[in-house]
């Protein structure tokens, strides 16, 4: 079953640190599921430069659901 | 679709040097603002006293201004997505000329010499107009349906505008304009602090109290119409005293006054949903700054009526002390360290938590004395006594000494980590 990492309702920079602590636990091919408040840009480009592979849609009731992969 | 204020575009941010040198500098005026009670306590006999008039662009052009602009460089990029053309070097030249013109402005008010008001004017409208341009720039295409960068349009269009009325004043003050100086300096004084500073203040706390303070969003209908409505209130009542209209700006005057405790109130009750279980030192500091307003605002529309000079003295401290640097203090200190964290984190990979950058306890002794210099301040103008003023003007040297050596602290901190 994919992990979820639920970081809404924390002050930044908690939800990054909390991501980056559950990507340090990710076996490659695996997947996790981040919840956040808002767009995280600065991840974005962290999860790019280390090569991970992402998707992120935003729910009607605004929470931002992103898919991140360890390949 | 994210709601209005959510997304944050951090690979835009300037570098962490841009907005630094504004929030270095400005502790400076504040703590001369303080200097300056301490050597002449009877500034504060009048609201027209040529001290009072320098103490006051002391800390509304030197500190809060500078602090504003700074700010901003950070805010555009950040919460607007809008990249400033030459970010470096725009705030080198805008953060020269506000700090020159700064000085030159409060040397020229205090010390009757209206020759250093021309350059004041000078350096002052030039530094603003080069960051209104260069932010306009930034933000056209930017759409204008988000609430923030939105509002933050206008707060710069209230400021170009609080400006050209101050270059208006000093002109007139040097002789070379006939103007009803009342009439321009009550237009001047409305568009710096709502049309400016309080459009500002609000667009940057649709986003930043939610994110910062935890709590929820503040209701869409305020975020949509806030700004404009008091826009468009404030060009009625410019006109209303414009014309010597007494009874409709005052009547004005209290919509004015009723919008901004509107926004005061949201604040403060979404501070109350917070989920944090312990309010922390921002939320405290932007509890004095609501206070400060709505008891600064009655404090206007008293003085309206009254013949009494404190009046108008009490509504200044409160609206520029109580109000605006509490809530400037209370955001700088989330601001100064989350930049630092952030350019560790880009730079370095790893960064300290935010809470070693730049621990609580420093903070709360700042606030404490920031308020104990806000209450010695209130008493001494009312009093009217020479030794509790310069006891009051010593605090507020003390006070923004502590603001600038927490700042310095941050910054060592960040060095080495930088190096480690």
């Amino acid at each position: 079953m994919k992990k979820t990492v639920d970081a809404r309702g924390l002050e930044p920079p908690q939800p990054f640190e909390l991501v980056m602590d559950a990507l340090a636990d990710l076996p490659k091919g695996e997947s996790l599921l981040l919840l956040l408040d808002r767009m995280p840009h600065p991840l974005f480009r962290i999860l790019d430069r280390d090569g991970y592979k992402h998707e992120s849609r935003i729910r009607d009731d605004g929470v931002v659901e992103i898919d991140i992969l360890n390949p | 679709m994210i709601p209005d204020g959510q997304t944050l575009s951090y690979d835009a941010a300037p570098a962490f040097s841009t907005p630094l040198r504004f929030f270095i500098t400005a502790p400076l005026f504040g703590a001369a603002a303080g200097a300056a009670l301490l050597a002449a306590p009877e500034l504060l006999d009048s609201r027209w006293t040529p001290g009072a008039l320098a103490v006051t662009h002391l800390v509304a052009v030197g500190f809060m201004l500078t602090v504003m602009l700074g700010a901003l460089f950070q805010v555009l990029p950040v919460v607007a997505g809008a990249v400033i053309p030459r970010s470096g070097l725009v705030s080198t030249i805008v953060h020269l000329a506000m700090t020159i013109g700064a000085l030159c402005l409060a040397w020229g008010l205090g010390s009757g010499s209206h020759g250093f008001l021309m350059p004041a004017t000078v350096l002052i409208g030039g530094g603003l107009a080069l960051f209104v341009v260069a932010a306009f720039l930034g933000l056209r295409r930017i759409p204008v349906a988000q609430a923030t960068p939105r509002d933050l349009r206008i707060a710069l269009l209230g400021f170009a505008v609080a400006v050209a009325l101050g270059i208006t004043l000093a002109l007139a003050l040097g002789g070379r304009l006939d103007l009803p100086l009342l009439t321009v300096l009550k237009l001047h004084i409305g568009w710096a602090l709502l049309g400016g500073s309080g459009v500002l203040l609000a667009a940057a706390s649709w986003v930043v109290v939610p994110m910062f303070q935890i709590t929820p969003n503040y209701p869409a209908p305020l975020t949509r119409f806030w700004a404009m409505g008091t826009g468009a209130v404030l060009l009625v009542w410019s006109a209303a005293v414009y014309g010597e209209l007494g009874s409709a700006e005052f009547a004005l005057s209290a919509v004015l006054a009723a919008l901004c405790v509107l926004f005061a109130v949201h604040t403060l009750k979404l501070q109350r949903q917070s989920r944090r279980s312990v309010p922390d030192m921002t939320m405290r500091a932007f509890q004095i700054g609501m206070g400060s307003f709505i008891a600064g605002l009655a404090s206007v529309l008293v003085a309206q009526h009254s013949e009494h000079q404190v009046w108008p003295l009490l509504a200044g401290i409160l609206i520029l002390h109580g109000g605006f640097v509490s809530v400037i203090v209370g955001m700088l200190y989330k601001i100064i360290p989350f930049l630092a964290w952030l350019h560790l984190t880009q730079d370095v990979g790893k960064a300290p938590n935010m809470k070693k950058l730049q621990p609580d306890s420093p903070i709360r002794r700042h606030l404490a004395l920031h308020a104990v210099a806000l209450a010695a301040l209130l008493v001494a103008a009312s009093v009217g006594n020479a030794w509790l003023i310069r006891l009051a003007g010593l605090l507020v040297v003390a006070e923004f000494a502590f603001l600038l050596a927490n700042i310095v602290k941050v910054l060592g901190n960040y060095r080495r980590a930088h190096a480690a």
